[in-house]
């Protein structure tokens, strides 16, 4: 087919570009700016937009990873992404099995169980006085056991498993198999799309949350996660400075500005690598999510 | 029956963490609305707390006037981003949809869609970078060039409060927005596209006649599903950039609750205004569903 355009064609398509120069501007700049930033000299760099480094150093990614408490961060961060994400995807897949099992007498009445919670929540103060009274205030479970059922991705994979063929579990049930086998063996492994892209969602939800900390853990440096540490320094002059009078080298001439944005690009670059299948993954669960709705 | 249950024991053993869970992290909780009738001293056993009646609920409605401005950030704000997140959404994937060059429509997808996935605390971080008063890149730019005085405290001062919400808000979820609609238009059948060609349409009004009413019922979906939550903010967001110059403008109900509950320990009044808010919003979501339900035959529920 050959292209006639008019000049009302050529100037929709500038117009278009111009839209999506804009665009790629804003989301690119601010992370190109920050990157640079936290490479360069602050004498060199303060007050401009950077586009490369300008005196190249990197003094203040070797403060920050001489930094005990940041470290020890780093690892909680890890931590809680690992354990919570896991027994996340266990406990809430066993669930979303059990509720496709129509047959089963009681499962239709924990379906609206579970749908229920979508809709209506205690709210801050008795989600808080609960978690107090159960102990976990002070402790690390509080990252992983209140997220240990997410309601809403049991619904994304229970409408993944719905979609699979109904033979393999027959024929896997005419050869003795029981429930328990079915799930593990034949149900699971066949659902690693979806259970791919839920952890994906639960990854990145524990790897930026911060205010469960603030709610129960302030108290707690030792169990500070990497976002908490960030959020800190971001807030005030003097924990920042707390923070770094631990690090055994002083560098005079960084300032507090390039430490939070190395920081800050420290946090980022987990969810730039794991990017290319969260853009996938997400993709589709949102649009298995979509065909439910 | 009993044999029934135990030929699906296996069924019952898979189900019984996942309801252990929930009904101790969901339901629970909403014993814990008892406190809200009572005079609650953090630290004291919940049973022992003085019976008060409605008292909270009255010093909410009628011995102060919190809730006014309350709402009126609350709604406001949140129906400023539902329109703003769902038009920008909609334009862009209408836009990228009349790229000619699949690369260019596939990094702008991979671009947009990255700021979603970004905690509030680096969108705060970055949002200091660049629009803080004295050092922030954009103030200083502008400075530079002559076009302001001195630098505008976008985060700092209370009318630059709704702005401030809805732009960032527009900037993180941009992308991720457009991609429903994008996926809507793909389902467009392209004999539309082919009958407006016979009919000599150009690309704009092609997009305009054809492209554009079919994402209507899309839209229609997610306003309703978005609804029931005007409520209900982004804790986050709203944790992290209400402060003590701007909060006349961006405190909202959820900010409000923990700061009266979890800051100044008065649970009990706490937990009134969160009951107010979680009632007032299953009333929004059950009308829209009802309306939604006789005017288009579908509901959420």
């Amino acid at each position: 087919m050959v292209y006639k355009q008019s000049w009302g064609d050529r100037l929709f398509d500038l117009l278009i570009y111009l839209f999506m120069f804009a665009v790629f501007l804003a989301m690119v700049v601010p992370f190109l700016h920050i990157i640079n930033y936290s490479l360069s000299l602050p004498a060199k760099a303060d007050g401009q937009l950077l586009l490369v480094p300008r005196g190249f150093t990197l003094d203040a990614y070797k403060l920050v990873f001489t930094n005990e408490s940041i470290v020890h961060s780093i690892f909680i961060s890890v931590a809680r992404t690992v354990t919570g994400t896991a027994l996340m995807v266990f406990v809430t897949s066993m669930g979303a099995y059990a509720i496709t099992r129509d047959d089963v007498a009681g499962i239709k009445f924990f379906r609206k169980f579970f749908v229920f919670t979508l809709y209506f929540s205690g709210g801050i103060i008795p989600v808080y006085m609960l978690n107090r009274a159960l102990g976990l205030t002070g402790s690390f479970w509080v990252y992983i056991l209140p997220g240990a059922v997410s309601v809403f991705n049991m619904i994304l994979i229970k409408t993944y498993i719905e979609s699979l063929p109904k033979e393999l579990e027959e024929s896997a049930r005419i050869d003795g198999a029981n429930d328990m086998y079915l799930f593990f063996r034949i149900v699971f492994p066949l659902s690693m799309p979806v259970l791919a892209a839920v952890s994906l969602f639960s990854g990145i939800g524990q790897w930026n949350a911060f205010v469960d900390t603030q709610f129960y853990n302030a108290m707690n440096p030792e169990l500070f996660p990497l976002q908490y540490v960030l959020y800190n320094s971001l807030q005030s002059i003097t924990s920042f400075e707390m923070y770094m009078q631990e690090s055994q080298q002083v560098v005079v001439h960084l300032t507090p500005q390039s430490l939070k944005l190395a920081m800050t690009v420290l946090t980022v670059i987990p969810i730039m690598i794991a990017y290319p299948f969260l853009q996938k993954f997400f993709i589709k669960g949102l649009l298995i999510g979509s065909i439910k709705g | 029956m009993l044999h029934h249950l135990y030929r699906h024991k296996y069924v019952y053993l898979l189900l019984a963490p996942a309801v252990v869970f929930v009904f101790l992290f969901h339901y629970v909780p909403l014993f814990g609305w008892v406190i809200a009738f009572t005079r609650y001293q953090p630290g004291l056993s919940m049973w022992d707390a003085e019976w008060a009646g409605l008292e909270q609920f009255r010093r909410f409605f009628v011995e102060s006037n919190d809730y006014l401005y309350l709402l009126r950030n609350t709604l406001v704000i949140n129906i400023l981003i539902i329109i703003t997140n769902l038009s920008l959404g909609l334009i862009f994937a209408v836009l990228l949809n009349e790229l000619r060059s699949r690369f260019f429509m596939k990094l702008m997808q991979t671009v947009s869609f990255f700021p979603f996935f970004i905690s509030w605390v680096i969108t705060y971080s970055i949002s200091y970078t660049f629009l803080s008063q004295s050092t922030g890149v954009l103030n200083s730019i502008l400075v530079h060039l002559g076009f302001i005085e001195s630098g505008i405290n976008v985060l700092g001062e209370a009318k630059y409060a709704w702005p401030l919400a809805v732009g960032l808000e527009a900037w993180k979820s941009m992308g991720y927005t457009s991609i429903i609609f994008i996926a809507a238009i793909t389902a467009i059948p392209s004999e539309q596209y082919e009958a407006a060609d016979i009919d000599g349409a150009s690309r704009f009004q092609k997009m305009r006649l054809v492209t554009i009413p079919n994402l209507v019922p899309t839209l229609i979906v997610i306003l309703i599903l978005n609804s029931g939550w005007v409520l209900s903010s982004n804790f986050e967001f709203f944790f992290i950039f209400t402060n003590p110059t701007n909060w006349e403008r961006m405190q909202v109900l959820d900010i409000y609750i923990y700061d009266f509950g979890l800051k100044q320990n008065n649970y009990s009044y706490a937990t009134a205004v969160g009951i107010v808010k979680t009632v007032v919003s299953l009333i929004i979501i059950v009308s829209i569903n009802a309306l939604s339900k006789r005017a288009t035959g579908k509901g959420i529920f």
